[in-house]
């Protein structure tokens, strides 16, 4: 099975080539790019400082200066050598320096990971620690009026789009009624807080976008959970566990409750990539600088090596967690052994 | 009709020797979409007034085609019935003289697994998939015998799984059940079920899922325990020619009722209810008369649970039937070596003594 994993991992080799190649070809080819952006700002720089205007033509740079431009960015390389020149760098974990911030791209989004991990793991460990339990008591009361309900509730929060929920909370909680603050990570005065006082500011902040993150996340895992235990209470193994003697509860926590983590289990290599991901969209409401908004940011000031650099971490860490996922599956159920022929 | 049931302790005891006594039993089963007129879930009776004893060392053979009732009858027994669709509506099942009762959880948990084990029909689906055979084992050795501690319990295991005719049981506690062949996995359903000694063993068609010659391993098997311990056993079965290898007696239902009820060797010399004359009919002969001879086949299927006649159940594939059939249910009535359930038994048996009738 060792076997199996190591050829998954050299798979990821491939994998990953494609997925950069394709958005790396992308930003080559759409309209709008760091020179363009730079000529509209020599532009609107040119006509505000009212200072020389350079040329005569539309243009405000010369064709010499384009030139060192596009040399400077690699735009004068055809597409597959600049490529293979972004790769080779990559390699040498040199993801380049951004357009924008003129900062090398890995200390912008490195300093961006608190933030980011902060509510990806947050996100993560409630809605298992959420989903879980629910998911059990659902399926073990299932048609009660608890059931009914909770199922609800969660697939409200889950139809809701949660920029939709942000937006609501943020015009509840934080304008209405004040008791929350209007977005940001941490407080403007936050360096000069004591522990104590940082610890609380910074859940302080967290609770509306946390229960935006959450509202969506629900539905799928409890589900999940509630269908996989049902599934599991009406096999025949156990009625073979209630012939012995165990009463319904022992029997659902020494049997049907493991087969049913099986397929949460599944899910869990594929969260790993959700850690640091995050959504754009509520970390955009509520102006939390993590590593959503910088990708949002990026795209629309058509910085490509921070583009860039987002897709290889979060492609990396969603084929690694895919590859972590069949391995956690391996782990609960001894029926598969991958890359062995059945005996 | 079940309602009235005998609840003295005087009636259960009635037979001392009986290890399980079953008297009009009941089983019906609930329809949440249909309603009666006062907005109950109307109930259909999927098994009727059925009763039997079992002596200790005694096997019972419980026949009769799919969905006649016979799985719920021994499910009935352990409590095991899929609450609260099905349910036990009516009749009493003693235990050793004791009444069994459903709601009391303590009791039924002495009861399951340690005087009465089930051996189900699927091992495939029957064992946890996820847990290694030790551990399964061992949980009824853990449940019922708490004084075990863990490497006795182990050894126990080791020594049933080498009863059961299970090769290198030392290894092999430690394999999952997808290790096993379907005839080995059945092999450890009957480890599970012995591990608690238990009194009676329900075998709900235990044979069914595997092929002829494990078929004819297992069956053996379980005969051989089933003396060492002198043992009950209730034997579920669709084959009457398996009946005739395991049983001392053999019960015969059709859509839920009994229809005759005989020991072994007078059921196959003569058989009196029409429909267990069929089943022998039926059977496929080892010693072919003719080669390929075209089996006898009973016409007609047994009614459905919503359609069922108030007469003899049996009335629509029954040769014998008349107006009298088609209005009034027949009583189980007692003859010499055994109960039938029919109005024209005695006519029958004057018209055909030699047993099996071939027009069936």
């Amino acid at each position: 099975m060792v076997g199996y994993f190591l050829r998954r991992l050299l798979l990821v080799i491939p994998t990953f080539i494609g997925i950069s190649l394709l958005v790396f070809t992308i930003t080559r080819v759409v309209p709008g790019g760091p020179i363009e952006r730079l000529m509209t700002q020599a532009q609107l720089g040119g006509e505000t400082g009212g200072l020389t205007r350079s040329q005569s033509s539309g243009s405000t740079l010369s064709d010499e200066q384009m030139e060192e431009l596009k040399h400077y960015y690699g735009f004068d390389k055809p597409l597959l050598a600049g490529y293979a020149e972004w790769l080779g760098k990559v390699i040498q974990f040199d993801l380049g320096t951004s357009t924008r911030y003129q900062d090398p791209v890995w200390d912008i989004i490195k300093e961006r990971f608190p933030v980011s991990i902060f509510y990806g793991l947050s996100t993560m460990i409630l809605t298992y620690l959420v989903c879980i339990p629910l998911g059990i008591f659902k399926g073990m009361y299932h048609g009660s009026r608890f059931d009914s309900l909770s199922s609800a509730v969660v697939f409200l929060g889950y139809a809701l789009p949660s920029y939709v929920i942000g937006i609501a909370l943020i015009s509840a909680f934080a304008g209405y009624f004040d008791w929350f603050p209007l977005g940001g990570f941490v407080s403007d005065d936050f360096a000069e807080f004591g522990f104590w006082q940082k610890t609380t500011d910074i859940f302080h902040h967290a609770v509306l976008p946390l229960i935006a993150y959450l509202a969506g996340s629900f539905a799928v895992t409890t589900l999940m959970m509630k269908n996989a235990l049902m599934d599991n209470m009406s096999a025949d193994y156990m009625r073979t566990a209630t012939a012995k003697g165990l009463m319904r509860g022992e029997a659902i926590r020494g049997h049907a409750l493991r087969n049913s983590l099986i397929p949460i289990a599944t899910s869990f290599g594929n969260n790993i990539s959700l850690l640091i991901s995050g959504s754009f969209l509520i970390e955009t409401i509520f102006n939390i600088d993590g590593i959503g908004l910088l990708g949002y940011e990026a795209v629309i000031e058509r910085d490509y090596p921070i583009v860039m650099g987002i897709l290889v971490i979060s492609s990396i860490l969603y084929l690694v967690g895919n590859i972590l996922s069949d391995i956690c599956v391996a782990l609960v159920d001894p029926r598969i052994r991958f890359g062995e022929s059945r005996t | 009709m079940s309602s009235i049931v005998n609840r003295s302790p005087e009636k259960a005891q009635a037979k001392p020797d009986a290890c399980l006594s079953v008297s009009r039993l009941c089983v019906s089963i609930r329809d949440p979409e249909q309603r009666d007129t006062k907005g109950r879930p109307l109930s259909s009776e999927m098994v009727s007034d059925v009763s039997f004893t079992i002596a200790a060392g005694q096997t019972l053979g419980l026949v009769g085609e799919s969905g006649c009732g016979k799985s719920l009858t021994a499910m009935a027994i352990v409590d095991l019935l899929p609450k609260p669709q099905v349910y036990q509506s009516g009749g009493e099942i003693s235990f050793n003289g004791q009444r069994i009762d459903s709601n009391d959880p303590k009791a039924l948990k002495a009861l399951r697994g340690k005087k009465v084990a089930v051996i189900f029909q699927d091992p495939m689906t029957a064992l946890n998939p996820v847990q290694r055979t030790g551990q399964q084992i061992e949980e009824v050795l853990k449940l019922h015998f708490p004084k075990m501690d863990k490497s006795q319990r182990r050894q126990r295991s080791i020594q049933l799984l080498n009863d059961v005719g299970i090769p290198s049981p030392e290894n092999r506690i430690d394999a999952y059940p997808h290790q096993f062949s379907g005839g080995m996995r059945q092999r450890l359903m009957i480890a599970m079920a012995l591990a608690g000694e238990p009194d009676l063993l329900i075998a709900d068609e235990p044979t069914t899922a595997l092929d002829v010659t494990i078929q004819a391993q297992i069956v053996a098997l379980l005969k051989k325990l089933q003396q060492e311990r002198n043992m009950a056993m209730l034997f579920i079965t669709h084959d009457l020619a398996l009946v005739s290898q395991v049983s001392d007696h053999v019960v015969v239902m059709y859509a839920g009722k009994i229809v005759e009820q005989q020991d072994v060797p007078h059921i196959f010399s003569q058989p009196r209810h029409p429909y267990t004359k069929g089943l022998i009919a039926a059977l496929p002969a080892a010693v072919a008369r003719a080669p390929k001879t075209k089996l006898d086949a009973m016409p007609g299927q047994v009614p459905s649970i919503d359609a069922m006649p108030t007469g003899c159940r049996f009335a629509n594939r029954c040769e014998y039937a008349n107006e009298r059939c088609e209005q009034e249910a027949p009583e189980l009535t007692a003859h010499e070596t055994g109960e039938i359930s029919c109005h024209h038994w005695q006519t029958i048996n004057e018209a055909s003594t030699s047993g099996v009738s071939k027009n069936v």
